[in-house]
């Protein structure tokens, strides 16, 4: 059931455009996450939906609500959408105990006092907070505050939870388990969850489905599998995992077939974007760090090339190999001596885009 | 995707010329709140400008029948001599203080922030009370105590047979004002000192460059804007200043602007409200400016703050054995003047009957001045009413900043630029002249008339005259609060009023608390506001030693004094054990 419509949502900062026309739709029981880099919009477009911003052309439906449209000229305030906010900073009431921050949205709803305190209690439990419930947020570590934060912005059942970089103030370890069990609790209870973030891990690990925006615009959207594997700009090609950029001169192209190469390299891959490409125009490769391979023998799609270091990096080794003014990162289990190699790129894995313009 | 092909041409057009499309109104955003208070206030600050601007065209009183308009008024005052003069001293007296006060509040708040002088936390407070006098109870306290026939003159005289000051003259009167008024130098210059970074000056040092170097090329020009704006500060107060050049000036005729205003009464036996109007619209014209000079530069300094990176201290300077010595000796000596001296003179003067050459003053110590306050019943009431305006018109008064700061709370609509205009302009009145405008509001509007003998009537005046420095307080507190608590709020269901109401109000307390203290401290010091205000049943202490000057009544004056000083050390205790932050 689809709980989010976003249609063409365009909003201004003074003279400059920060979001062109964005569209999407989410649906309960799913995590959508809007990636982007700082800058790209993602931030504002939740505040938008929010009702926190207002954009100047848009439509927004929460639930069966019309919260913005710009033709019928309806704008609801924040707290007539029914929506719950997690901020970055928690930004949890100083002066109100755990449990009158939780509380708060049910007394503006006139929950009489009873079934206030149950579902207080009972939403605190759940996310193992019960013992906490006189604390004032001072007094809670950081894990524990985001928790509370949840918390407020789940008690009252809104239909559309938004949540803004909630995992980035909390610690490494902390994170990834925070990952988890958010995303377990919105599944369970089958709300509907827009997730802002920066690190592409997390939206990997957490979403069902991925908006990667860049300058106020989606430039990608679909599931974390399709979104790491089948990027069709070279932005969305870079900005998730770990890659290897090669730059130089497109020499065929059949189909979705090409060769790109530099001095003294060649390498065969496919077309990812076709606009602006055609033979001997300057193009760009995205290799991922770990499909490529690095063997001691020649052979197909294999290149010979010249191993600079080494470099341990706990887990794994990673190689620098380079060939002329071709320089890649590969990774490998076991350390190599320096000196001739022989790095294997799958042309499959090869993803062929027009060079950056200008 | 439903979208228009003139939607699209709209979008477009829009993009290529830059300019987003307007926006849809909100619904519920407390417009009208927020509209409605800021109305209210800016009757309440323009109706006695206008009547101001009114009464100086016209050549009579604007209630008399027979007036008209006309530019006799201008013409008489432009014309005459003594305003020349006044105007004159005037502006001798402002910048005169400016070269006291700005030198002096500098080094202060240099040697207050940047060195390792002793009795700091001390110093920060005691360093401020000279602000917290009213000026007319410090002029008087100068009479008593170095006055021609002040206690420590006939001591000096007896023991050298003559003394090297004249307390009387401009110099004289320009070296109290300026040394009254070395506080609000140092509050502004220290805090600019205070914000500033310390990895700047430790990037200096580490550059090679010695610490008196470094205070020289790096710390000045950084603090030369809080300077600039402490300096035209100064020069405001200096063309607004009425208690000091009324009370040391007048005996040997060194007029000012606000005296010259306040003479003309005397001069012609009746109230000439025209030609008081035009000399208070040259000050306007004067100060009006000035406060918004001092508005750019306020802005300016706040963009150097910003720059301000960790609240990390820098090494204080180590003042040495030496400096130690010489630095505290000057705050000493400074301290004795301009707190010491005065507050000392009321003291005794209070107590005694008679001084003078000869004269043990043990001999002489007496309650009877005292007495006086409690026979007379006017003298009884200004102190009563001076207590209910300040305490509970206090308590109104921050009552009525928070309406207003609420109302410009993160308000981005027009009306939060109407109301940063409307608090500039009491700033570019004198107190003497806000509270004869309201005279007038109160005598000329007919449904406020019965308010005019009430103290309502100076409250309201009072609230004006307190309004900037007020409504900056509130605002103060009121920004410290993060948007994203209210935003929070409002993401969960609450109104803006609710928000207001259960998050930010509650977060706010304890700043109001504190600000009610500074409040009633600056209702309490008030002497100019009432002057033509206050009647019978509303004398307030200050103006009634105003007008009591006229009449010589000496001990009358010390012990209105005294009580005066009593309530400011109070006000002030409160206003620390509150909490109110001083040096905001």
């Amino acid at each position: 059931m689809t709980e989010l419509v976003v249609k063409n949502v365009q909003k201004w900062l003074g003279g400059l455009q920060i979001l062109k026309g964005a569209s999407f739709t989410a649906d309960r029981g799913s995590i959508v996450a809007l990636l982007g880099a700082s800058g790209s919009g993602k931030t504002t477009l939740l505040r938008c939906i929010a009702g926190l911003e207002q954009p100047e052309i848009g439509h927004i439906r929460i639930g069966d609500k019309v919260a913005m449209d710009s033709d019928k000229r309806i704008l609801l305030p924040p707290e007539q959408r029914n929506i719950g906010l997690v901020f970055q900073s928690y930004a949890l009431w100083p002066h109100r105990t755990v449990k009158e921050n939780v509380g708060y949205g049910l007394k503006l709803r006139g929950v009489n006092k009873a079934d206030m305190d149950r579902r207080i209690q009972h939403i605190l439990e759940r996310l193992g907070l019960g013992h906490l419930a006189d604390r004032y947020p001072s007094q809670l570590s950081g894990g524990q505050q985001q928790r509370v934060a949840i918390c407020r912005a789940l008690v009252y059942e809104p239909r559309v939870l938004l949540l803004d970089e909630p995992l980035s103030n909390l610690d490494a370890k902390l994170r990834e388990e925070a990952r988890y069990w958010i995303r377990k609790l919105i599944l369970d209870l089958e709300i509907c969850a827009i997730l802002v973030t920066h690190d592409q891990t997390e939206a990997l690990a957490a979403a069902d489905h991925i908006l990667l925006l860049q300058n106020g615009r989606i430039v990608q959207e679909g599931t974390p599998h399709e979104i790491y594997s089948n990027p069709t700009s070279f932005y969305a090609a870079d900005f998730l995992g770990a890659n290897n950029i090669a730059r130089g001169k497109l020499l065929s192209m059949d189909g979705d077939v090409a060769r790109i190469g530099g001095e003294g390299w060649e390498l065969d891959g496919v077309v990812r974007e076709r606009q602006g490409l055609s033979p001997s125009v300057d193009a760009q490769a995205v290799i991922r760090v770990e499909r490529i391979t690095i063997g001691d023998a020649p052979g197909p799609n294999r290149l010979e090339m010249q191993l600079d270091d080494s470099v341990y990096l706990g887990d794994r080794w990673e190689y620098r190999v380079r060939r002329g003014d071709f320089a890649v990162k590969a990774n490998g289990n076991r350390r190599l001596p320096g000196g001739k190699v022989y790095a294997e790129f799958p042309p499959e894995s090869v993803w062929v885009f027009p060079a950056a313009q200008g | 995707m439903s979208m228009n092909a003139t939607e699209i041409a709209r979008g477009l057009a829009q993009v290529e010329r830059g300019d987003p499309p307007p926006k849809i109104a909100s619904p519920i955003d407390a417009r009208w709140y927020r509209n409605i208070a800021i109305g209210l206030l800016a009757i309440a600050v323009l109706a006695p400008v206008g009547l101001i601007v009114y009464q100086s065209f016209l050549d009579g009183p604007f209630f008399s029948p027979r007036s008209s308009v006309s530019l006799e008024a201008y013409r008489y005052v432009l014309t005459d001599p003594t305003f020349w003069i006044a105007l004159r001293t005037t502006t001798i007296f402002a910048f005169g203080m400016v070269f006291v006060a700005v030198p002096l509040g500098g080094i202060l708040a240099f040697l207050l922030t940047r060195t390792d002088i002793r009795f700091k936390r001390t110093l920060e407070i005691l360093v401020l009370v000279p602000m917290f006098i009213s000026s007319i109870v410090l002029a008087f306290g100068y009479t008593v105590s170095v006055g021609p026939s002040g206690f420590l003159t006939i001591w000096f005289r007896e023991l050298f047979g003559g003394v090297p000051w004249n307390l009387y003259s401009l110099p004289g009167i320009i070296l109290i004002a300026g040394l009254s008024h070395v506080p609000h130098v140092y509050l502004y210059v220290s805090a600019a000192m205070r914000n500033l970074p310390s990895d700047l000056e430790e990037a200096a040092r580490t550059s090679g460059a010695s610490i008196w170097q470094v205070s020289r090329d790096v710390t000045l020009p950084m603090v030369l804007p809080a300077l600039i704006f402490a300096a035209a500060l100064n020069l405001l107060l200096g063309f607004e200043t009425f208690g000091i050049p009324l009370v040391l000036g007048d005996p040997n005729g060194i007029l000012v602007l606000t005296t010259y205003i306040y003479k003309l009464t005397t001069l012609f036996g009746v109230p000439t409200y025209q030609l008081m109007a035009v000399v208070a619209m040259v000050l306007i014209l004067i100060t009006l400016p000035l406060v918004f000079f001092q508005r750019r530069l306020l802005r300016n300094s706040r963009r150097y703050a910003a720059l301000g990176g960790k609240g990390a201290r820098a090494t204080p300077l180590k003042l040495g054995g030496n400096g130690q010595v010489i630095a505290l000796t000057g705050i000493a000596i400074w301290l004795l003047v301009s707190v010491a001296l005065p507050i000392g003179g009321i003291s005794v003067r209070a107590f005694v009957s008679a001084w003078g050459q000869g004269i043990d003053l043990l001999d002489y110590v007496t309650l009877a001045n005292f007495d006086r306050l409690l026979e007379v019943p006017s003298l009884s009431r200004g102190i009563v009413n001076t207590l209910l305006l300040s305490v509970v018109g206090g308590a109104a008064a921050v009552f009525i900043y928070l309406l207003v700061g609420l109302a410009g709370h993160r308000n981005h609509g027009t009306s939060n630029t109407v109301l940063d205009y409307i608090v500039l302009l009491p700033r570019a009145l004198p107190g003497l002249v806000i509270g004869l405008a309201f005279f007038w509001v109160f005598l000329f509007v007919p449904f406020l008339t019965p308010l005019r003998p009430t103290l309502v009537a100076l409250f309201i005046a009072y609230m004006v005259v307190g309004l900037s420095y007020g409504l900056r307080l509130l605002q103060g507190t009121l920004i410290q609060v993060s948007p994203e608590l209210e935003e929070a709020a409002r993401t969960s269901g609450a109104t803006i009023g609710r928000t207001w109401r259960d998050i930010v109000i509650p977060i706010v307390r304890p700043g109001l608390a504190g600000a009610w203290a500074l409040i009633m401290i600056i209702f309490l010091r008030e002497y100019a506001t009432g002057v033509y205000l206050m009647g019978a049943g509303t004398e307030v202490i200050g103006s009634l030693m105003v007008t009591l000057l006229q009449t010589g009544a000496m001990d009358t004056i010390a012990a209105l004094a005294f009580i005066s000083i009593i309530m400011t050390a109070a006000g002030l205790t409160l206003a620390l054990r509150l909490g109110a932050k001083i040096h905001d």
